[in-house]
Parts: structure tokens; sequence; C-alpha cells
């Protein structure tokens, strides 16, 4: 009988002890905000970069605001099955208000459907396929801008600021490049530019010297190729340069690998441009500090996938933090403070501030020019300088 | 018109070029075939090899972008241990993978070949990640030295290309007509059992078939490096299977059509991308050798097999 007695009384003074003791907690809430990235695996070192920069941003969120805001890291490994289960264990963390990434676009369009029923809000800082936001996405978003965005800004930086009108489009026959090659293809002939011709190679060539000699007779000014594999486009311009050939070599951000495209062609590519979803933050001087302190805690040599994650981190800190301010912390509140976040201006040198669908509102692409062993962000862009465009469409 | 005569002489440098390389692994997989009847689809990677022992040479001889010693010899030496290595991984193939399935039905040693084929692959891949590496030929050949005809170019890179695989090819001719070994081949091509009973070593023909086929492979997968700079560990499939086209295409077991093959595979696809289509290059140029094997089943040199009984 007594030990029974104790079974009833043990659990009812539990219970009274955690409902005296839970308020002292409710202080001080424990605040998570989660981050999905490929930080092991093939893609590690865009990976790794991304969380850096997150965690930088959460380290300088918590520093301005006196807050102790923790950073759950839940690896991808650029697999959309293994996203799944990381996002389930971020979904699963009550104290998890907002989430950063994933990464690639695959990997969001297999956990988008979770997060939305979770009404968790995620955004991410590298994922670029124009139908993850046209499936009406309620809790997706991102700090970078679709490749719908990046075909026609690459048609129009080549006619209205390189002053080019006879364009020659090729292809790998990879998903991504034939969509970029059409829609830069279409800008172009819209922007009044010809298009000499537009052909396919395969991602397994090694060698492009008939196309190059071919394109060369063409009569064509430069070569569009928004291919997957950077050594390819390497090997193009070395052979543009080994023909005595002076067309011009554009791509898109396939080819921004400093390995492969600058130190792998030997110098071919030196003057050659690329387009990518982010400025380099090298040339915003309003972030500089941010900029030095990552350099400082980390390393001198990120590339443009880690920024737009330091984007995205302070969006949702920045949400978070509007969400308690009005007392009502839950993930539903958070969602909707980031979508209405109103950033006057981000580490990216461009304020942040969504569409209903969750697309950044004003985002470009920026074009890079190969210059020594970098590439240096080109600044007279038709997006970087909206008023030189006019001006440079007479001179073409 | 204007158009295909201003490219026309350019179209026949980069398909000689391309040839070159085709024509080096067809005399492989077509020299192999003549002797033991079976298809060495592993050639593709021991070409492959052959690229990344002269990267790896390379690399040795040039620590700091300044080579160590003349360029030329740095070329030559890249060509040989390339062409020794490969020689002895063909060796080793052999004896490992073929020789114990010699007797055994003619698809055992074809599978035991793809085994070979990932295996390779997939070391080089494990070992040296799956990363391109390119050849910096820009130290060895100033890249802008070469011959001009007028709008033509001929760089030196190509030049070098087509000359040493015509030496090694001439080699190669006098080799198998002129020596006891070569005497010893083609006696085994014709009947493996007569040759036998004739006292041929039959075991060290096969071993010496598969060291010159195997180093020719090296070669080409050198020359590619130096051409086309780019090498990685899946380069063998393509350049494998078109080597293997160009040896059916010239006649398999036949030394001179391989060499023939080769070039007019090379040729063919030059001139598919620049006067027909570039996207449909492989379509173009495989139809052209559908063709010639319809006129000519056994290929353009292919010599009628006699029946063995």
């Amino acid at each position: 009988m007594k030990s029974r007695k104790l079974m009833l009384i043990l659990p009812l003074f539990l219970l009274v002890l955690s409902l005296v003791i839970a308020p002292a907690f409710a202080q001080s809430p424990v605040i998570k905000i989660g981050i999905l990235g490929p930080f092991t695996g093939p893609a590690a070192s865009v990976g790794q970069e991304q969380l850096n920069w997150a965690k930088l941003a959460v380290a300088d969120f918590n520093e301005a605001t006196g807050w102790s805001v923790e950073l759950v890291e839940a690896d991808t490994q650029l697999d959309p099955a293994i996203a799944v289960t990381a996002s389930e264990s971020l979904i699963a963390d009550a104290d998890v208000y907002g989430v950063v990434g994933p990464a690639g676009s695959q990997e969001v369009s297999a956990v988008a459907q979770m997060f939305a029923d979770a009404s968790l809000a995620h955004i991410s800082g590298s994922a670029t396929d124009p139908a993850l936001t046209a499936e009406g996405n309620t809790t997706f978003f991102r700090t970078v801008p679709t490749d719908a965005v990046q075909g026609p800004s690459d048609a129009n930086f080549i006619y209205n600021v390189l002053g080019l009108t006879k364009l020659f489009v090729i292809d790998d026959q990879s998903s991504y490049a034939v969509g970029l090659a059409d829609q830069a293809e279409e800008a172009f002939i819209a922007a009044g530019g010809e298009i000499i011709g537009r052909e396919s190679v395969q991602q397994d060539d090694g060698d492009f010297s008939s196309l190059v000699t071919l394109i060369d007779a063409s009569g064509a000014e430069a070569i569009f190729f928004p291919g997957q594999i950077a050594s390819q486009g390497a090997l193009i311009a070395r052979q543009i340069v080994e023909q005595g050939s002076d067309l011009i070599f554009v791509g898109a951000d396939g080819m921004q690998n400093v390995d492969d495209f600058i130190t792998g062609s030997a110098g071919a590519t030196e003057g050659a441009y690329v387009s990518s979803f982010a400025p380099d933050v090298r040339g915003v001087a309003t972030s500089a500090d941010i900029m030095n302190r990552y350099i400082e805690q980390y390393d001198d040599n990120f590339t443009s996938f880690g920024p737009p994650t330091y984007a995205a981190t302070l969006v949702v800190l920045e949400a978070v933090q509007r969400a308690a301010d009005s007392g009502n912390l839950s993930r539903e509140a958070v969602r909707d403070e980031v979508a209405a976040t109103n950033q006057e201006l981000s580490v990216l040198g461009i304020p942040i501030a969504f569409d209903e669908n969750g697309d950044v509102l004003g985002a470009s692409f920026y074009m890079f020019q190969v210059v020594g062993d970098a590439f240096v962000l080109v600044p007279s862009g038709p997006e970087m300088m909206p008023e030189a465009t006019p001006e440079a469409t007479e001179e073409g | 018109m204007d158009a295909f005569l201003a490219q026309l002489p350019q179209q026949i440098i980069n398909g000689l070029t391309l040839g070159a390389v085709y024509a080096l692994i067809a005399l492989g997989y077509s020299m192999v075939y003549g002797v033991l009847q079976m298809l060495n689809f592993a050639h593709g990677d021991v070409y492959m090899i052959g690229a990344f022992i002269g990267y790896g040479v390379m690399v040795a001889l040039i620590p700091e972008g300044a080579p160590l010693i003349t360029p030329v010899f740095i070329i030559i030496l890249m060509l040989l241990v390339a062409m020794l290595g490969c020689g002895l991984l063909g060796v080793a193939i052999e004896q490992f993978a073929y020789r114990p399935l010699r007797n055994s039905p003619r698809l055992a040693p074809l599978i035991s070949a793809l085994g070979v084929s990932f295996f390779l692959q997939n070391a080089v891949q494990l070992t040296l990640t799956a990363e391109f590496r390119n050849y910096q030929t820009e130290l060895l050949i100033p890249p802008g030295a070469g011959f001009d005809f007028g709008d033509t170019r001929l760089p030196m890179t190509r030049a070098l290309v087509i000359v040493i695989t015509i030496i090694l090819m001439i080699v190669l001719q006098y080799l198998v007509r002129r020596t006891k070994l070569g005497k010893a081949m083609r006696a085994v091509a014709i009947d493996r059992e007569a040759a036998a009973m004739m006292g041929v070593d039959v075991d060290r023909v096969i071993i010496a078939t598969f060291f010159i086929g195997s180093a020719l492979a090296g070669a080409a997968g050198v020359l590619t490096g130096i051409v086309f700079t780019r090498v990685w560990h899946f380069m063998g499939f393509t350049a494998g299977l078109k080597g293997f086209t160009a040896a059916v295409v010239g006649g398999i077991g036949n030394i001179p059509g391989a060499m023939l093959g080769g070039f007019l595979l090379g040729m063919t696809e030059s001139f598919a991308v620049g006067f027909i289509s570039p996207t449909y290059r492989d379509v173009i140029a495989f139809v052209v050798l559908v063709i010639v094997l319809l006129v000519r089943p056994r290929g353009l040199l292919g010599a009628r097999i006699p029946q063995k009984v």
C-alpha cells in the first residue's frame, strides 16, 4: 500500500516542482536557429564557408543585442535524402524558430513541404532554381536571385555593356545550361542582337578546337557558354588563344571556379567574363567591417557562396527578434516577420525584401572579369549602375 | 562556300590531331584482338593512366613553375615513362585478368576487362580525387609557337602530336614487319596452335603484344595531355570507345587499318562539327562509319579471316 501511495505522490510532486521552476527558465528562453548545408561530402568547401558566415552572423547579432541565440548545424551532404532527415531533426526541436538553407536547389525541393507543414521559415543563400518559388511555398525564402534573372542579365551585359551584337551560344546539355542558354538567347534577340549560332557540347568532351574554328569563321564576336564544368570553359578559352582568334568568352556561375577556370587555363581566360548570383563583398565598402571580421576569424579565401548566407542568417535572426519584441515568439510569427523583412542595406550592398513568393526583390546577377588570378567585379555592370544602361545602348 | 574554304585547312589540322590520338588507341585494341580475338575494354583506362603518369613526370620536373631541364627532354621523358608504365600495366592486366580466362568462353575475359576498367577508374578517383588536372604545356612549348599559313595556324603542340604519332607508327610497322618478334606475332594472329607447334613461345608473344599496345595508349595519353591539357579519371571511357570504333572501321586486327580508322574518325568528327552540326557530331560520325561498314563489312583494310574449325 505504501509503495503505491508513493508512486502517486512522486509524480504529483514532480509536476508541482516543474510548475514552480519552469517560469524561472522562461525568463531566458532558449532560442535556436538551424542551418542546413553540405558540411561534409562533395560540396563541403561550399558548406563550410556558408557555415562560417552563418556563425559570424549569429555572433554579430548576439553581440549587438546581448542575446544568446544558438546555431544548430544539420549536415545535408548535398543529398536530398539526407537533407530530409536533417530537416526532421530541426523541425522536431521546438526551440528552433527559423532555419538557414538548404544550400542546393534539389535539397530545397525535397524539404520545402516539411517546413511548410511545420510553419518554419527557411532561407537559402544559394538555391537559384526558379521553380522553387514558383510553386507557391509560404515558408521558403532566398537572398539570391533565380536563374530566370541570370540569362537575361548576361545577355544584356553582352549587348549593352560590352557593346557586342553577334553572339554564339553553346550549352552542355545539362538542364541548368540549356535553360540559361535559352533565356539568354531570347533576351539577346529582344535587345536587338543577333544569335549567330546555338550548339550543344557534352560534359565529357575533351576537345573543342573544331567548334572554335567554326565559331571564329562564323563572324560571331563572343561565345556565351553557361556550362557546369569550369575546366571545359577554360579549354575553350585556351583553344581560342591557340587559334589566334579574338572571340570574347562569357560564362555563367558554373564557371566561377578559380582552380579550374583561371589557374587551369594558364592565362587563356584572362579578360573573360562570368556571372554570379552575388556581388563580391570585397567591392562593397559598407561591408568592409564584416568582411574583415570574417577574414580575421576564418580565412580570406571566401567565394560568392558565403555572404548571401550571412544575409540569410541575419534575416532569420532579426525576424526572431521582431517576433519576440511583439511578445509572440512562435514559428508562425517568425515566418510572418521574415516575409515582412525590410533591410535597408545588407552585407551584399543591396536592400533585402521579399516578394510574395519569397524571392528577394531587386536582386540581380553580377558580372565578373578574370584579372590576374581572381574574378573582379565589373563596376559598370548594367544592374550595378542602372543609369549607365541607356547611354551604353546608344553606343552599342 | 567561302566559309567552307576559310575553315577547311584549320579543320584538317584539328581532325589530324584528334585522329592521331584515336589511331594510337585503336592500335592497342587492334593488336590485342589480332592475337587473342578478345576486346580489351580496359584499354581506354590504360590510356587514362598514361595521361596521369605523364602529368606526374611533368609536375615532378616543373616544381616551381620553371622547368628543371630542357623542355624537350621533359617531353621525351614524359612519353618514355608513361609508355613504360602503361606497358607494364598492360602486361599485369593480362597476367591477372585475362590469362586465367584464356580458355574460358569468350564472354568471360570481356567481363573481366570491364572489371579492370572500373577498377582503374575508381583507383584513380580514390587516390587522386575526381578533380580535373591540367598539363602545364605552356611551360614546355610557348603557347604562341607554331607555323602560320595565311589565316591557318598549325600550333607547335599539334605539329608535335602528329609527328610523334607518325614516328611511333613507323617504328611499330618496322617491328611487326621486319623483326623476329613481329613475325611471331603475325604467326600467333593467324593460328595460335600452329604457331605454338612451330616453336613460337605464345605466352611471350602475348605479353609483348600487350606491352606494345598499352605503351602506345600511354603515349596517346601524354599527347592528349600536351595538346588538350585536361586529364581526369573518366577520360578513358569516351576515348576508349572512339579508339575501338576506329579499330573496327579500319578492320580490327589490322595494324595499318587501325591507323587509317583513327585518322578517318578524327577527320569525320572535325568536319561534322565544322561543316554540318556540332551538336550532332557523334551522330554524323557514326553514320559515316556505319556506311563504311555496310560497304566493307570487315573494315577498310580488314582481311578475310580464315574460319578456324
